[in-house]
């Protein structure tokens, strides 16, 4: 080792060695934090969750973190959920906000209402919705509704939770619905299951080959291991690997191009006196199959004084209506529901669960006679008007407020509600119900859609779809308002096998049924003519050229092309290429891997060319887009198409799940020129080794100066070097 | 005699110079750079830089190292002030850190010359991705080499100026012969698949791309990175200077001479790979010395001649790559050790300190985070973050000359404002402060050529531009393009490069009272007019000649002396 100063010299004061202080530092380049593991693709044969997925995915870690209840691992109380929603509306507003009923004012039949008017009886709170979308503040001001992410070209999806208390789940589907979308937003391509591959298995069927294990991981565990989620089926939805890595992109797309309204716990009454009174805490132990289903509506005073009492004691046996069937359309036909014989009076028995309210006792026409003109679409007195003197119904703070934001929630204008699709969470039962409810043995006019929908959405899920009142007839549910009204596409999904599941099932359930409804918001656009093409095995055609089936020209900008089967309504002004390219990256380290730098998705449009291109059944036309790629451009192009029909928007997308193409593009420009080339390189040879020259011989000229170097030429300058 | 230590002749101080800026730099990332900016576009705006960013800065160095006749520490003492002398430590550090893992680079070039040599990498099927993987997942393998690496340097540098002449010129004068025969050899096969499509395309400009920021931005961090200027290493070698020597045709001479390797060590590399590469510019635009390592041995294997021909351009092309990097090593180590001589330390042990600190703390990037990337490729991650973290440190080395100029100019304007020979405000500065350096130090009478206005246009208006728009682009760059850039357990982001930035100009700072409390021995020619008088470090009683006794450090004076002697006689 060096001397240090205090060794050597006793006359200064001591201090450290200059020696010493230079290699100081070097420890701080061996103080570089831990790199990042670079994936590597392992071989094997794996068999175990453990050795498949990432110890996250396995545990059903969500990556946006959070307490247990933020985890899916126990339940949400109103409160706890309440706190995230708006939580997350904070971080995230941009594509989120978060209200509490509606503002209130004039309704869209002519009443005056306010914020209290959407309150809950008993406990007062309204309740608690977001708005997803992006530009969720800068949208179009809805003052009723206080909403401001309203925009005229996006479909508007409505989702609600938990119309009845009982029915835990009913509000956490929703809630992980929220937190799915928003983490989606802006991470895409993320590795949900930490396998490397990424979005290779994307809820339900996306390949047709009848398993829902895309990427067959699960199926490819130990038997043993292949019902994770203990349902008694293997490798069905809810399994790890199962439907696990869906597309972030496709999400993403669907918060710019939807508005998402969700409602995740419709009756925060009802919910907070099941878990506070009724069964409690732990109402899986005591309430698997039973609990608080309405909400607390005071039946014992009603009649008596218009507004309920609220120091009362809630009365079970006679309090509360069921929501499910305080909704106007078809209200009071007396199937699946109960009205109280003698209005105020309690009517007691078992059917008082599904009491559908009290009977209106309002002319709201003025003619004199009184609920003359139910709700059914239909002008039933014939006298012009319709639906204008009904005859109950839409009687509760949380129906009202349904009603109200659907009916005021009219962004163009045309009357009628913005929500071509709409979907209610309830438990139990594993089944997907459509309309009608309210009549048996009657088809809708869309019957043959709707089933079709609830067929694609019974495979992600495995659950059985059917026709509401197959099941049991109900007047008077959220459908059946929202179908026969507004011609909304409705279901009822019914959740799991208990109102009170147990929560080491939550996070399995919500994977289960999440895919239904992100398909539900994908479909808004037209979900008639989604079916109709479906049905006719026409949409499956389309599809968009793969790169070994296009080819790069000499020159010019590169041609994608989709074949559109001639069945197809498409539209060539809404349809769309969309690219990017992935370059070698300026930031091109000297010694570690390639680096990529990737642009912006860009969007070309399409064009009609005169070439014929074969579908699956049939002729199709070529639609082209022309990507502008320069010849001097090396890279990966990466392409992908959103496909419009007439009436819709873009969502047919090609190819499916937010996935896209990659076409390698190599440099297709001349190397050069001859002439330009010899210019150049005289250009360069003479700054270069003439200036080079020059140096030397000014250097080795002994005139030039008189102390220069004595020698008189480079030999003997080198000379001079070896002596 | 004098104590002092010189080189010979005047090409010993260019070849020396030419040997620290020749580096891999030249060989493996200028093609790579000509592929990626539009072949011959390219080489528009790097001559521009030559001339503006390098050649400027390498005279400002060759001027301040000859008058200081110290290392970086001491030239920034005298320099820039008693209190900047931690700003020579930076640059010492910088280089040094650099130094870690550039010897563990050398040692795979040795390592490929030795494959190439014996014929390993010609085969019919070798798979050169496979070789590469095998060595560089094999610790003692690279050890091995890296340690060889500083063997060599140590030894080439042991005995002073005047062996590091002797080395870097025979190096030099083999580097040149090699790549001729590597270029003839890459023509020839590039001739013999119909055109010279290589050629054509590193001399056809592309007038689209000319105009493209990115490629002049690109031509920018080429020509300041591979030319050495302002990381010091022309400061270092300028204390050997002899007395009455050129700076400012040196200069051009070093520039040009380091150009035209690059031109000749591109056109070899594209031609050879243009004449069998399918697509070629995918490949060369790669970045990473593994492709060097890959693509290369690859096309070369293809080379005229039957079993000769590969033979001969592989190892020769190794070989002059590993001596680009083994000349730029000396440099490096020489830059280090010149520091501690200047402070009293006797030079074979400062030598020897300084090369096992070289080789320990090279380990960690020879051996540590061995990954794989998507192409099954191994890359050493250590090796990237350490570069990612000191590659653009080196910047600012240049802005510290800079500065010292700056502050040169603004001292004497301001004297003369004072004694009301100069006239005050912005006009005045730029009339007077802004030449003066010029007229102090670089137009000195010693001058082959004597250098003009431009120069000052170049340091006081360009240099502060360039550095900007440099650093500027850099961080958008990164920030664009890196995903959780700020997140500082993140080895590729940029908080990790502003915290090892910040610590170690906060140590250096602190460590600045340290270093000025010890004497400097300058290393001066006899007879050489080297009156630091002006300068702001001028007046220091500690900064002596060479062999000077300075009370309190008695020991340190008598140790050198005997030393000196010992070389000398």
């Amino acid at each position: 080792m060096m001397p240090t100063a205090t060794q050597t010299s006793h006359l200064v004061a001591p201090r450290p060695s200059l020696g010493f202080l230079i290699c100081l530092p070097l420890l701080l380049s061996l103080a570089s934090p831990v790199a990042g593991s670079i994936a590597v693709a392992e071989t094997g044969i794996e068999s175990t969750p453990e050795s498949t997925w990432s110890s996250e995915y396995v545990a059903y870690e969500f990556p946006w973190g959070g307490d247990e209840a933020i985890q899916f691992k126990e339940y949400h109380t109103y409160e706890s959920m309440r706190t995230r929603m708006l939580r997350l509306a904070e971080d995230n507003p941009d594509i989120a906000s978060f209200y509490e009923g509606l503002n209130g004012g004039m309704n869209a039949r002519g009443q005056e209402t306010t914020e209290d008017t959407y309150k809950g009886w008993y406990y007062g709170h309204a309740s608690p919705w977001m708005k997803i979308t992006l530009g969720a503040q800068d949208g179009d001001y809805n003052e009723f509704n206080g909403d401001t992410g309203n925009y005229e070209d996006r479909e508007d999806v409505l989702v609600v939770g938990n119309h009845h208390a009982r029915e835990w789940m009913s509000y956490e589907v929703p809630m992980f619905m929220i937190e799915t979308l928003i983490w989606s937003y802006d991470n895409i391509g993320y590795d949900n299951d930490g396998d490397g591959k990424v979005d290779e298995d994307p809820w339900g069927d996306s390949n047709g080959d009848g398993i829902l294990d895309d990427d067959g991981d699960c199926l490819a565990l130990d038997e043993g291991v292949q019902d994770s989620d203990g349902d008694g089926i293997k490798c069905g939805p809810g399994d790890l690997g199962v439907d696990e890595d869906f597309s972030e992109q496709t999400l993403h797309d669907l918060v710019n191009n939807r508005e998402i309204y969700i409602v995740p716990m419709l009756n925060v009454d009802g919910n907070r006196y099941d878990r506070e009174v009724y069964c409690g805490e732990t109402a899986w132990e005591n309430c698997a199959t039973s609990g608080w289903r309405k909400n607390l509506r005071d039946n014992t005073v009603t009649g008596i004084t218009p507004l309920p009492d609220l120091d009362e004691q809630v009365d079970e046996g006679c309090d509360g209506v069921d929501l499910n069937r305080n909704y106007q359309f078809e209200w009071g036909a007396p199937l699946g529901a109960t009205g109280p014989l003698i209005p105020g009076a309690c009517y007691a028995g078992q059917n008082n669960d599904v009491y559908n309210g009290p009977v209106d006792t309002v002319d709201q026409d003025n003619d004199g006679r009184l609920n003359e003109d139910g709700v059914d679409g239909k002008d039933d007195d014939s006298d012009g008007l319709v639906d204008e003197d009904w005859l109950g119904g839409n009687s509760e703070p949380e129906t009202k407020f349904i009603q109200d934001m659907t009916e005021m929630n009219d962004d163009n204008n045309n009357g009628g509600s913005d929500f071509p699709v709409t979907l209610t969470w309830h438990s139990f039962s594993e089944l997907i119900l459509y309309p009608w409810g309210h009549c048996q043995n009657c088809d809708n006019p869309d019957q043959e859609q709707l089933k079709y929908h609830g067929d694609v959405m019974a495979t992600m899920s495995n659950y059985e779809n059917m026709q509401s009142s197959g099941l049991y007839p109900t007047s008077g549910d959220f459908c059946d308002w929202h179908y026969g009204l507004f011609n909304s596409y409705c279901y009822t999904m019914e959740i799991g096998n208990a109102f009170h599941e147990r929560p080491e099932n939550i996070d399995d359930i919500l994977l289960r049924n999440i895919g239904m409804g992100m398909y539900m918001i994908e479909i808004a656009d037209n979900p008639k003519e989604r079916a109709d093409l479906a049905i006719a095995n026409i949409s499956q055609q389309n599809y968009l050229l793969q790169p070994t089936m296009l080819s790069i020209p000499e020159e010019g900008d590169v041609p994608i092309d989709i074949c559109i089967n001639n069945l197809f309504p498409y539209s060539l002004e809404n349809s769309e290429v969309k690219w990017r390219m992935v370059k070698p990256s300026r930031l091109q380290s000297d010694y570690g891997p390639r680096e990529w730098s990737t642009t912006e998705w860009t969007t070309a449009s399409v064009k009609r060319v005169d070439e014929a291109c074969t579908t699956g059944n049939g002729n199709g036309t070529l639609l082209r887009a022309m990507i502008p790629v320069s010849e001097s451009t090396t890279g990966e192009l990466h392409y992908k198409a959103m496909v419009s029909t007439l009436s819709g928007t873009d969502f047919y997308q090609y190819p499916a799940n937010g996935e896209y193409y990659t076409m390698q593009i190599t440099y297709r420009a001349a190397f050069g020129n001859f002439f330009g080339a010899m210019f150049m390189f005289t250009v360069v040879a003479t700054f270069v080794w003439g200036g080079l020259a020059v140096a030397l011989r000014i250097m080795l000229n002994p005139e030039e100066k008189e102390d220069v170097v004595s020698e008189g030429d480079l030999r003997s300058a080198v000379e001079g070097e070896l002596d | 005699m004098s104590d002092s230590d010189q080189f010979n002749g005047r090409m010993g101080l260019i070849f020396a110079s030419i040997g620290a800026a020749i580096g891999t730099g030249n060989i493996w990332r200028f093609p790579r750079m000509v592929g990626a900016n539009g072949g011959g576009t390219f080489l528009v705006p790097w001559l521009f830089f030559l001339f503006v960013w390098s050649i400027p800065l390498v005279i400002a160095e060759y001027a301040m190292g000859k008058r200081s006749r110290t290392g970086t520490i001491g030239t920034f003492r005298i320099f820039a002030g008693r209190k900047f002398a931690w700003m020579g430590l930076w640059t010492a550090w910088i280089s040094t850190a650099i130094g870690f893992y550039y010897a563990v680079v050398s040692g795979w070039t040795l390592k490929y010359f030795q494959l190439g040599i014996s014929g390993a990498l010609t085969g019919e099927k070798v798979d050169t991705t496979e070789v590469w993987n095998a060595f560089l997942q094999s610790p003692g393998q690279v050890i091995f080499y890296q340690f060889i690496v500083v063997l060599l340097v140590l030894g080439a540098i042991w005995k002073g100026a005047k062996a590091i002449e002797k080395v870097n010129f025979y190096l030099m004068i083999s580097l040149f012969a090699l790549l001729f025969l590597t270029l003839f050899l890459s023509l020839w096969m590039d001739a013999s698949d119909g055109s010279l499509d290589g050629a054509l395309f590193m001399f056809t400009i592309d007038f689209d791309m000319l105009f493209e920021p990115e490629v002049w931005i690109n031509g920018l961090s080429q020509s300041a990175w591979s030319c050495s200027a302002g990381m010091g290493m022309c400061i270092t070698y300028a204390v050997y200077m002899r007395k009455d020597e050129d700076t400012v045709l040196n200069a051009f001479t070093m520039g040009l001479a380091n150009n035209s390797i690059s031109i000749i060590a591109g056109l070899a590399v594209l031609s050879a790979i243009f004449a069998v590469n399918p697509d070629p510019l995918a490949t060369v635009t790669g970045g990473s010395s593994a492709i060097t390592f890959l693509a290369l041995p690859e096309v070369f294997a293809q080379a005229p001649g039957g079993a000769i021909g590969p033979l001969f351009m592989m190892a020769g092309f190794f070989l002059a790559l590993s001596f680009a990097a083994i000349t730029s090593m000396i440099s490096t180590v020489e830059l280090c050790v010149r520091n501690f001589v200047d402070h009293g330390y006797d030079r074979e042990r400062s030598v020897l300190i300084t090369g096992i600190a070289i080789f320990l703390f090279g380990l960690p990037s020879a051996v540590m985070w061995i990954k794989l990337d998507s192409a099954g490729v191994a890359f050493p991650e250590f090796l990237e973050v350490q570069d990612h973290i000191w590659g653009y440190g080196l910047m600012f080395s240049g802005l510290f000359i800079a500065f010292s100029i700056w502050k040169y100019g603004y001292i004497k304007w301001r004297k003369q404002v004072d004694e009301g020979t100069a006239p005050d405000g912005l006009a005045g500065y730029m009339g007077l402060g802004v030449s003066a350096f010029r007229d102090d130090f670089i137009n000195t009478g010693d001058n082959d050529l004597e250098v003009g206005r431009w120069w000052d246009i170049m340091i006081y208006l360009a240099f502060p531009i360039l550095f900007v728009v440099l650093m500027g682009s850099y961080f958008t760059d990164m920030i664009a393009n890196t995903e959780n850039v700020w997140d500082p357990a993140n080895p590729k982001g940029l908080s990790i490069i502003l915290l090892f930035w910040g610590v170690v100009a906060v140590t250096f700072m602190f460590l600045n009272k340290f270093l000025i409390a010890r004497p400097l021995f300058r290393n001066i020619p006899e007879g050489a007019d080297v009156d630091i008088s002006s300068l702001p470090g001028g007046d220091d009683e500690l900064v002596v000649a060479l062999g000077d006794v300075v009370p309190g450090f008695e020991h340190l004076a008598a140790k050198e002396t005997v030393l000196e002697a010992e070389i000398t006689g």
